[in-house]
């Protein structure tokens, strides 16, 4: 079975690991040890001791924050209860307008503000800027992902929660 | 004895049994022990590789036989060997996206009572592509010829290659005027082409008197019969080692063994949940010549996708709340979206075993009927069907990489497959000749950035997994203009830790000719139709065309002046401008013209991937390197990324890490200072819903989608707290 050191996976995952044997990593069969090894990875990251249960973007995790499990930023900043959408506990800029867009286009052909508006979701507390929605004006913002935590741990797993 | 299946059932009750079978067991033709394979695995995996290198082996010997460029240069082709069932059981590589289309169109044959007429004997060929039978678009052609054995049917072999010229009412094969089924060219429906493994000279005559550019479409005929002729005598030898009844058996154990690792892979590395994702595109047709007035001329989709994973692997996507089909280009059918679905899957997850119809089996997709996923018209026209599914199965990407990214296989997450806009041409050649392309050079647009590195620059498309952009020399022989730059486009990927791959832009001379039609398609101009992750930003919109009729090139060269060979940086004044005396063209969305001639100039872009992650994180020595060749500019690093370079004795930048430091502590802050809660902007906006406060288009589009779905009816009233329906259908009956 493949398998590789808590430190190969620390590497791949910071993006740090060389190119050759990253390449090698994703032509071979897969690690099927890799889920905890990649938490224990991220643990050791993040600077605070509530237990990650799940990666659910760069930067977010959801814990076992006491009775809770919750969205938390790499920061500790808390976005709440896991199964509601982080984004509406975030802070956000939108850009409407043709001035704001210049500033993450510089040189192209710009979007019309009338028809899409650029959306950023960023933690209010360290100012980290976790997911950018592209959206018509008016649409409701989405909520990613809403993960089976209980069924991913019970039946893929084969571990409690 | 011929013309009998090797089952004592006729092929089309197998066929409805086979199903039965599936429906009740839930496993691949009712195949629920894997026998075969658990006798002699090594034997087993043995012969699906032989069936895979006969694939491979028979599309490289085609590739030589045709006279098309994107066949010969780009590979724009694929074959594939299916059980008599027409499911399939191994491919080649290429244009994947086929695999599962073709096995749509020989079900389609055998539900259609073609054993009775036209009859299926041995040396008999049979075409389509017609996308309600079973293709994506007109221009992907596809041939099947019945395997015999024993004077039994035991398999079918077909090839499908995408044709550059399909005779429809603008040139090239992706038919952007199409706005129905009639104007998009020569259709081929389910068609017996040849007996005794020779093509009709009356099928030839047709295609001969009704092409463009008959010499693409009638050699790759002729490479695809060859190819198939060629796997399905690989088969019969094969049969002839291994038994008939061996044969039978192991073809469908290795589609249930396709299914079952799909769902295995799944469950290895995904997590089970709910996803959502949405995108979008923009259409802009106004006082453009050729559109008939049938529809809207400007128009907005969404394309809203819902993907479940259950926790037994299946994967699930649903389009409800997307968007009515209309009379354009861009519809798509179930096969269409079946085939992205397809092969999309072959290269996020099934990179390892079999793969073969079995993993599509594993999935399910959910095409709300009247929609463009799944028109409740056949007379609608799909032409540039690509245009939607592009971005569609880039949501489906993003999604999927969700779920590694919970997984951990941060390797395998990607931000996803792009538009790629594509140049149809026709009109008299530099030879003098009538002609007509499409220029494939679109097969290697800009990738998303991967969760671990940045993507791929000018080197990825999500219908081919082996882009290519071509020789330009091999496209010069075959058009009338010449290359004036082939360049990469500064910051055309889009922003992240890890940045979009970078896109390119090409600019031409016309040349000895005074009559070129140029046309493009999937241009999305107006809106993202691609997106980040994790922080990432969207690519740029699809950039506009810009060229120069009657310049004063020739001048300039005879002087050996500097000429124009990019658009440059600044979006306001191109190079063109700068450079080039003569009439100046800017054009958003589709190029549709008057015919350019001798001294005119023309440049097309096509686009870049999606980034990754929060820009504030990007490597500032990485950036450095960026900036040295040209894929970002040194203010985008400043002002984007908030990396600050210097220059070394040599003149090349060199990261300042202090200066980033600060520069992007500064910057960190002002985000802080800028942004506010969501909840402020939801109940600063709901008043804005409330009247809605939008562009036509806009409001069109929330019309549609309102009409058409209760769940996203419910979702966007939930969302906002507001009754949906009566703003945006005042009136309506409920």
């Amino acid at each position: 079975m493949t398998s590789y050191s808590k430190e190969v996976i620390a590497d791949l995952v910071a993006g740090t690991l060389p190119w050759p044997q990253t390449r090698r990593v994703m032509s071979a069969y897969k690690d099927d040890d890799r889920f905890f090894k990649y938490v224990a990875v991220l643990q050791d990251r993040v600077g605070w001791k509530d237990p990650i249960l799940l990666p659910v973007s760069d930067h977010l995790f959801i814990c076992q924050s006491g009775d809770e499990r919750v969205t938390k930023c790499e920061c500790g900043h808390s976005f709440g209860d896991y199964r509601k959408n982080w984004k509406l506990k975030a802070s956000i800029i939108v850009r409407d307008t043709e001035e704001s867009l210049r500033e993450i286009y510089p040189n192209s052909d710009l979007p019309d503000p009338d028809w899409m508006e650029i959306r950023e979701f960023i933690c209010p507390r360290c100012g980290t800027l976790h997911e950018v929605e592209a959206a018509a004006p008016g649409y409701p913002i989405v909520h990613d992902f809403e993960p089976d935590l209980e069924g991913f741990y019970r039946e893929w797993l084969g571990k409690p929660l | 004895m011929l013309d009998k299946p090797a089952s004592a059932l006729r092929i089309r009750e197998r066929l409805i049994e086979s199903e039965r079978l599936m429906e009740e067991t839930g496993c691949y033709d009712g195949i629920t022990e894997l026998e075969l394979r658990n006798q002699d695995p090594l034997k087993f995996e043995t012969l699906h590789t032989k069936l895979r290198a006969y694939c491979v082996s028979a599309r490289e010997m085609a590739r030589r036989i045709s006279a098309s460029p994107g066949v010969r240069e780009v590979g724009e082709m694929v074959v594939a060997i299916y059980t008599p069932e027409g499911d399939a059981i191994a491919l080649s590589n290429g244009i994947m996206v086929h695999v599962h289309t073709m096995s749509r169109f020989i079900k389609w044959m055998i539900r259609n009572g073609y054993e009775e007429n036209p009859r299926i004997r041995d040396g008999d060929i049979f075409a389509n592509n017609d996308a309600f039978i079973g293709t994506v678009q007109v221009p992907d052609v596809m041939d099947v010829v019945p395997i015999f054995h024993s004077g039994k049917l035991v398999g079918w072999a077909g090839a499908v290659c995408h044709e550059l010229e399909a005779g429809g009412i603008t040139p090239g094969g992706d038919v952007a005027l199409a706005q129905e089924r009639f104007t998009e060219g020569l259709f081929v429906c389910a068609e017996k082409v040849g007996e005794n493994d020779e093509l009709r000279r009356d099928y030839v005559i047709r295609c001969e008197r009704n092409l463009r550019m008959p010499i693409y479409w009638v050699l790759d005929e002729k490479a695809k019969v060859a190819s198939c002729i060629d796997m399905r005598e690989s088969v019969k030898g094969l049969i002839d080692e291994i038994g008939l009844d061996y044969w039978m058996q192991v073809s469908k154990e290795f589609i249930e063994e396709g299914r079952r690792a799909q769902l295995a892979r799944t469950r290895q590395l995904t997590v089970p949940g709910i996803y959502r994702g949405h995108t979008f595109y923009g259409h802009v047709t106004k006082g453009k010549p050729g559109y008939q007035p049938l529809g809207d001329p400007d128009w907005l989709y969404n394309m809203p996708i819902e993907m479940e994973i259950t926790t037994d692997g299946k994967i699930i996507m649903d389009f409800e709340g997307t968007q009515p089909w209309g009379y354009h280009s861009m519809n798509c059918t179930p096969a269409g979206m079946d085939g992205g679905m397809f092969v999309t899957l072959t290269q996020h997850m099934n990179f390892e075993g079999l793969v073969n119809d079995g993993a599509w089996m594993a999935t399910e997709l959910k095409l709300p009927h009247g929609t463009w996923t799944n028109p409740d018209s056949e007379m609608v026209a799909t032409a540039t069907s690509w245009a939607l599914l592009l971005p569609a199965y880039g949501v489906f990407q993003r999604l999927l990489s969700r779920s590694f990214i919970g997984r951990g296989f941060v390797e395998e997450a990607f931000v996803g497959q792009v538009n790629s806009p594509m140049i149809e041409m026709g009109g008299t050649s530099q030879y003098g000749s009538l002609f007509g392309m499409a220029h494939f050079e679109c097969a290697a647009a800009g990738s998303g950035a991967l969760a671990i590195k940045d993507g791929l620059d000018t080197a990825y498309v999500g219908w081919n997994p082996e882009s290519d952009m071509g020789n330009i020399e091999i496209w010069e022989q075959n058009m009338p203009m010449f290359y004036i730059g082939r360049s990469i486009v500064p910051n055309s990927g889009g922003a992240g830790k890890y940045r979009g791959g970078c896109a390119f832009l090409s600019t031409w001379l016309v040349s000895k000719t005074d009559h070129l039609r140029l046309v493009t398609s999937e241009h999305s101009s107006r809106v993202f139709d691609n997106g980040g992750m994790c922080g990432g930003y969207p690519a740029p919109t699809c950039q506009k065309h810009r060229a120069v009729r009657d310049s004063n090139i020739f001048e300039l060269a005879g002087k050996g002046a500097p000429l124009a060979h990019h658009t440059g940086t600044n979006p306001h004044r191109s190079e063109l401008e700068v450079r080039l005396q003569g009439e100046h063209v800017t054009m958003e969305g589709p190029y549709i013209t008057a015919p350019h001639k001798t001294g005119d100039v023309f440049t097309h872009s096509y686009n870049g991937g999606g980034g990754y992650g929060d820009v504030l994180e990007r490597d500032p020595v990485k950036t450095a390197w960026d900036v040295e060749n040209g894929f970002l500019t040194k203010e985008a690093a400043e002002g984007i990324f908030g990396i600050m370079l210097d220059e070394d004795e040599d003149g090349y930048p060199v990261a300042n890490i202090e200066a980033t430091r600060r520069h992007r502590a500064e910057m960190r802050a002002a985000r802080l200072a800028r942004a506010k809660p969501v909840s402020e902007w939801i109940a600063a906006e709901r008043s804005r819903v409330e009247k809605a406060d939008f562009a036509p288009e806009v409001k069109k589009m929330y019309a549609s989608a309102i009409k058409l779905s209760s769940r996203f009816t419910r979702d966007f009233s939930d969302f906002w707290k507001v009754d949906a329906r009566s703003i945006f259908m005042p009136g309506a009956k409920p």
